[in-house]
């Protein structure tokens, strides 16, 4: 979706220091290449969907400048996260999913353990997330 | 010009400064006040959605720049977690 804090608009000095620099994309190729951007610089490995140039998920979702929901089964918000940054909150998604779902289990985490195994998929827990910009 | 016009526009101005002022404090800088007030705010709404609603569709591009896919599409099976934002 759009920029939060691009260089020709509301550029913070956290973006000069943390060397994240870009212009407002004007076509979905620049906000391509800004997604692209980011998921090989952190090794994002969770599906990623970037929304088109009107923003279409970003007004449906009020998700600007960034908000997390969980979708349950049935396709009904079963949590809808504050509007960020201040209220933007991971944790507190993660604490849903634990009440829920149970506690989650990495996989790869489980197998680090000295004599450890890896650990089965948690039934239900969190499953694709797509990010526009961060979803782009 | 009558007194009760400039006591008016004095008080109206003196508003103005101290919501500058407060703004500037909460954003860190007169910069950042003016860049939240310009570009953050008319893009930030609260929005309708609650929890119970249908999830609403969209269609959004994969990274690959030509498959496309529906949030509808992810859900089902295992729940969704969609994690909104941009990289700057």
């Amino acid at each position: 979706m759009r920029e939060a804090h691009p260089t020709d608009e509301w550029q913070m000095k956290s973006n000069l220091k943390d060397d994240v620099c870009y212009a407002q994309p004007k076509t979905l190729a620049q906000r391509l290449t800004i997604a692209n951007d980011f998921t090989r610089r952190f090794k994002y490995t969770v599906p990623f969907g970037v929304d088109d140039m009107s923003n279409a998920a970003e007004a449906a979702y009020s998700a600007w400048p960034e908000r997390l929901y969980v979708i349950d089964e049935t396709g009904r918000i079963a949590y809808r996260g504050g509007m960020g940054p201040f209220h933007y909150d991971p944790k507190e998604v993660r604490a849903w999913l634990s009440a829920k779902y149970g506690e989650v289990k990495h996989p790869e985490k489980e197998s680090e353990k000295p004599g450890g195994t890896p650990a089965a998929p948690v039934p239900g827990a969190a499953g694709t997330s797509a990010r526009a910009d961060k979803k782009s | 010009m009558p007194l009760f016009w400039k006591w008016a526009i004095g008080i109206f101005l003196f508003l103005l400064v101290a919501v500058f002022v407060g703004l500037s404090y909460m954003a860190g800088s007169p910069r950042d006040a003016y860049g939240m007030v310009r570009y953050a705010l008319p893009h930030m709404h609260k929005g309708t959605l609650k929890v119970g609603d249908d999830a609403p569709d969209a269609r959004l591009l994969a990274l690959d720049g030509e498959n496309h896919f529906h949030i509808r599409e992810r859900t089902g099976k295992k729940p969704l977690v969609l994690v909104f934002g941009s990289f700057t």
